[in-house]
């Protein structure tokens, strides 16, 4: 057992878990925040876990808990900001680049950081970034629709 | 602004709307099976058979037991006596077969690779999984049967001994219900076969692959001696699963709840049958009197689910020389895997793509016939294009190839042979309701100027560049009758819905069927919005809970924009009846449904439009002050419909790819798919668009990447992501999807179900360009996955024959 510090969506928390606790696990089951997904055998190739860990895209099934002592993390429920959505969310609410929305909030995590690096983004360097995130329902056509908008819309109000 | 009924319907339907499930979805707060938690909530974690045929000499638990915070592990045996074994006629197609015996959990022998052969029940996940681990099986080995051709042979080792034979099923498939019959049929195809002009003959091998949601199973059962079991299960059909989990643990059916968690990350097939795992779990729950959940770890997915197509096709076509395809005869031999599952028992899905096999073409006869063997492997389950992904792909690369001998392009002899005129009678005795298959073929080769894509294509070779272009078509269910429902499934195939106003004014829908991000929330409550006039914000739907839905056989089959919505369509027209008939009386007025007008919240007499009501006003009236009624009426409006149409419904596309192979490397890339569909009236384009391209991409996924892999001994190799690989966003293309569409007329919006059958012309249609494409070389493809390794190693074969 170790006790971690860990600020979660503008929230901090003091936490005894068990050192081989997952973060993945941490998030989900001892914080219930259920947003973030478990698509995976923990092999870090589905993608549905993403979280931010100091606004970085990780696999959080990748982590123990005990890792994210001392950082910060952003997890689905922490992206929109005072009851607005983000311009990502957005767009992938009007183009439906979601079905049964298993794999979103992953992906929702690993491209707002990809957007923050690549605001002009192709659809190839696009299908790219989406490499780590499996999605069975949308034949990605929509993702990368909703993530071009997003792309254009941040662009044209200047960011965030 | 709509001004009449009919306006205000079309404003609904067809919109673009948003998605109403959308909101909690992209926030994180959907529930899903795994975010459900109970109080003393419970861990189940499986332990399953390291091999992929053994007896079973002894199971011991006691290391497990002895660690703190395993509260119980039950073997085969413990269950013995207390639950019945998981073949009950309620989970039994009507179809002739041999059914074998088997419980929840392996007893005396395991059959295949992965079987769950005892669980573990642990206060904490991560004492489970380490429990599961210390649970000692001793194992003796026995002979594998994994081919299934070896299977069928004489001496074959038997997967079931008390079957007596690995054929679990077999059938042919034309020429009528008798052998003789049968034999006479034969016998006049293989005349057509001796006279005609053009023969050609291959097998075809599909590997086993299929669909694997991002969500896996799981269930969390709870058990109160007073109320009995409740079960959350991830399942398309709460209503069966109800039915078999009251039958197998023998509990008053009355007192059985299942829900199906209003999200679900997926089904596509694989969610649909009755599982053995949910029996372990809610016997567990029932013996520790505790809620017990299991949660789906993706390795035990793609151990135990998701596998099917796995067949062999010997396949061949005649045809005459002006490219009249005379007649389809084909033997096909499916790997059944072991049969363990309930209401598919493997064999239904081969048994329908038996049925689909003639697709879209006027075969002048047809001779076809179907052997199913159970193997040492996990048993087929469902996946979308449910059956006919194999013989789909044998029939459109053998068209292919019969255009090649006759030096005709692939698309005129498919437009010569495509069924001209519906409805029509497919030679396996496939009904096609209704559409217009040439509209939707000419409305495609509208999209490829053929001929200048052919000079393209020469150039390009002269330049040692290889450029094809493939086509395949596909017919499609659009949902299933209880015609075919009630012998292949064992279930009613009508759509069910109970529509239930409230004083506000506004609707709560609930079926008895489960979607897993189909969006039956928003497309119901657009047809709700269409029909009363409201805004289809003023609509709930409830889906997948057996206590308040009426019964559906599930979400399966495309049933949603056929039988669903249909169901609801009357369910609101009852209502509307009732409450015209109401508002007739309180107005004094000689008038019926007809004469009114739901439109923008108000129900407005049409020809004299200031006589009209607030539609929450008589809602409220009528549910809230049942007085002063016209004779014989009752107050409360609330209504529960059945559909079924008067025939089976399908639904038609097809689709063109253009490739560019690298002759060298045998890597090809998809340079443009562009596809037509028939999809009847349309609710929401938007939720239709992305139907299509989910589906072509887990076609593409299929023919190209997945594939499950056993060994010699049966060990399934392929139990993770990193081996079974998925299609990521860079290995497809973009996709082109347009439409040319025929209302159907058996439904009363004019709506078809689409999206299931879906995948299946799409390796035909890949197959078929990088032959094209490699028309130099004479190469023709019989086998998938589509892999450039394989492409090379055609290419390197035909230049050695050279
Ligand atoms: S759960 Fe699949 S990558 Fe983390
Ligand atoms: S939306 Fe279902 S897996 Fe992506």
């Amino acid at each position: 057992m170790k006790t971690i510090n860990v600020t979660i969506n503008g929230t901090r928390y003091e936490e005894t878990v068990p050192v081989r606790m997952l973060l993945v696990d941490f998030i989900r089951e001892r914080l219930a925040l259920t947003g973030t997904h478990v698509g995976c055998t923990y092999e870090g190739v589905c993608g549905a876990c993403t979280i931010h860990l100091d606004g970085e895209a990780v696999k959080s099934c990748m982590l123990l808990a005990v890792q994210a002592d001392g950082h910060e993390i952003t997890t689905v429920e922490g992206l929109a900001k005072g009851g607005e959505l983000s311009a990502l969310q957005r767009a992938f609410r009007q183009h439906h680049g979601l079905q049964c929305g298993f794999c979103t909030p992953g992906i929702l995590m690993n491209m707002t950081e990809f957007l923050v690096h690549n605001p002009t983004p192709t659809d190839d360097e696009i299908r790219q970034g989406l490499i780590g995130n499996l999605c069975r329902c949308t034949g990605y056509v929509h993702i990368v629709t909703s993530v071009r908008a997003a792309a254009d819309e941040l662009a044209r109000t200047g960011g965030a | 602004m709509a001004t009449n009924t009919k306006d205000d319907t079309k404003a609904w339907m067809g919109a673009r709307l948003e998605r109403k499930e959308d909101l909690r979805l992209i926030t994180g707060q959907g529930r899903y099976l795994g975010d459900v938690v109970l109080p003393g909530m419970l861990y189940a974690v499986f332990v399953r058979s390291e091999y992929a045929h053994a007896k079973i000499v002894s199971i011991d638990a006691s290391e497990a037991l002895a660690l703190p915070g395993v509260v119980a592990v039950y073997k085969g045996e413990d269950l013995m006596g207390k639950v019945k074994s998981m073949r009950q006629p309620v989970l039994l197609p009507n179809l002739p077969a041999k059914f074998p015996e088997y419980w929840a959990l392996a007893v005396g022998t395991a059959k295949f690779h992965g079987e769950p052969v005892a669980v573990v029940v642990a206060r904490d996940k991560y004492v489970a999984v380490d429990a599961a681990e210390l649970v000692a099986v001793e194992y003796e080995e026995l002979p594998v049967v994994i081919d299934p051709e070896a299977a069928l042979a004489d001496g074959s080792t038997l997967v079931h001994p008390d079957s007596g034979t690995n054929e679990i099923f077999g059938m042919t498939f034309t020429g009528g219900a008798t052998e003789e019959e049968q034999k006479k049929n034969e016998a006049e195809v293989e005349a057509i076969f001796a006279g005609a002009d053009v023969v050609v003959k291959h097998r075809f091998r599909v590997h086993r692959t299929g669909v694997t949601p991002m969500e896996p199973r799981g269930c969390l059962c709870d058990w109160s001696d007073a109320d009995g079991l409740t079960a959350w299960i991830t399942t398309q059909r709460p209503h069966i699963d109800r039915l078999g989990l009251a039958d197998i643990l023998e509990i008053p059916a009355q007192q059985v709840r299942v829900i199906a968690p209003r999200d679900q990350g997926g089904g596509f097939g694989v969610k649909a049958p009755f599982f053995r795992e949910n029996v372990v779990v809610a016997f567990a729950a029932r013996e520790l009197g505790r809620p017990v959940r299991w949660v789906e770890s993706r390795y035990e997915s793609l151990m135990n689910v998701g596998q099917e197509r796995d067949q062999i096709n010997v396949c061949e076509v005649a045809a005459s020389k002006d490219g009249k395809l005379l007649a389809l005869r084909n033997r096909g031999i499916a790997d059944n895997g072991t049969g363990q599952t309930g209401v598919y028992w493997g064999f239904v899905m081969p048994f329908l793509g038996a049925v689909e096999m003639p697709n879209g073409y006027t075969w002048g006869k047809g001779d076809i016939k179907l052997r199913v063997a159970t193997t040492n492997k996990a048993c087929l389950t469902p996946s979308r294009a449910f059956g006919h992904f194999p013989t789909r792909f044998a029939v459109e690369r053998s068209i292919d190839m019969v255009a090649h001998r006759l030096g005709m392009e692939p698309s005129d002899l498919r437009r010569k042979n495509i069924v001209p005129q519906l409805p029509y009678t497919s030679v396996t005795g496939e009904y096609y309701d209704s559409g217009n298959f040439l509209k939707v073929w000419d409305n495609l080769m509208t999209h490829i100027d053929l001929p200048a894509f052919r000079r393209e294509q020469a150039a390009a070779r002269a330049q040692g560049r290889y450029l094809g272009i493939g086509f395949a078509c596909g017919v499609e269910l659009s949902g299933v009758a209880s015609e075919l429902l009630v012998p292949m499934e064992n279930q009613p195939g009508y759509g069910a819905a109970s529509v239930r106003l409230d004083p506000r004014g506004k609707v709560h829908v609930y079926g008895g069927d489960a979607p897993g991000g189909q969006g039956h929330e928003t497309t119901v409550a657009q047809v709700v919005a269409a029909t009363f006039g409201i805004a289809p914000t003023d609509t709930v739907v409830t889906t997948g809970d057996t206590g308040t839905t009426p019964f559906g056989a599930g979400t399966i089959g495309a049933r949603a924009g056929s039988y669903f919505v249909s169901a609801v369509h009357k369910a609101c027209q009852e209502l509307k009846k009732k409450i015209t008939r109401i508002l007739a009386h309180d107005l004094a007025l000689e008038a019926e449904e007809e004469d009114f007008e739901f439109a923008n919240g108000q129900v407005t007499l049409i020809r004299d439009r200031s006589q009209t009501k607030t539609f929450r006003e008589i809602v409220e009236r009528i549910i809230m002050a049942p007085v002063n009624l016209p004779e014989g009426e009752v107050g409360g409006l609330d209504a529960t419909a059945f559909f079924e149409a008067l025939k089976p419904m399908i639904c038609f596309n097809a689709d063109f790819c253009v490739v560019e192979v690298n002759a060298d490397s045998g890597e090809f890339k998809i340079l443009r798919w562009v596809s037509s569909e028939d999809v009847g009236n349309v609710i929401n384009p938007m939720i239709v668009d992305g139907q299509m391209h989910g589906a072509i991409v887990q076609g593409l996924s299929n023919a190209m990447f997945e594939q499950f892999i056993y060994d010699e001994r049966g060990q399934q190799l392929t139990a993770d992501f990193e081996r079974y690989k998925l299609a990521t966003a860079a290995d497809v293309p973009d996709l082109q999807i347009t439409y040319a569409s025929t209302p159907c007329p058996h439904t009363p919006l004019g709506t078809r179900g689409i999206g299931e059958g879906r995948p299946s012309s799409v390796s035909g249609a890949l197959s078929n360009a990088v032959c094209d494409a490699l028309a130099p070389f004479g190469i023709e493809i019989t086998e998938l996955p589509l892999r450039p390794d394989a492409v090379w190693r055609q290419i390197q074969a035909a230049k050695a024959a050279r």
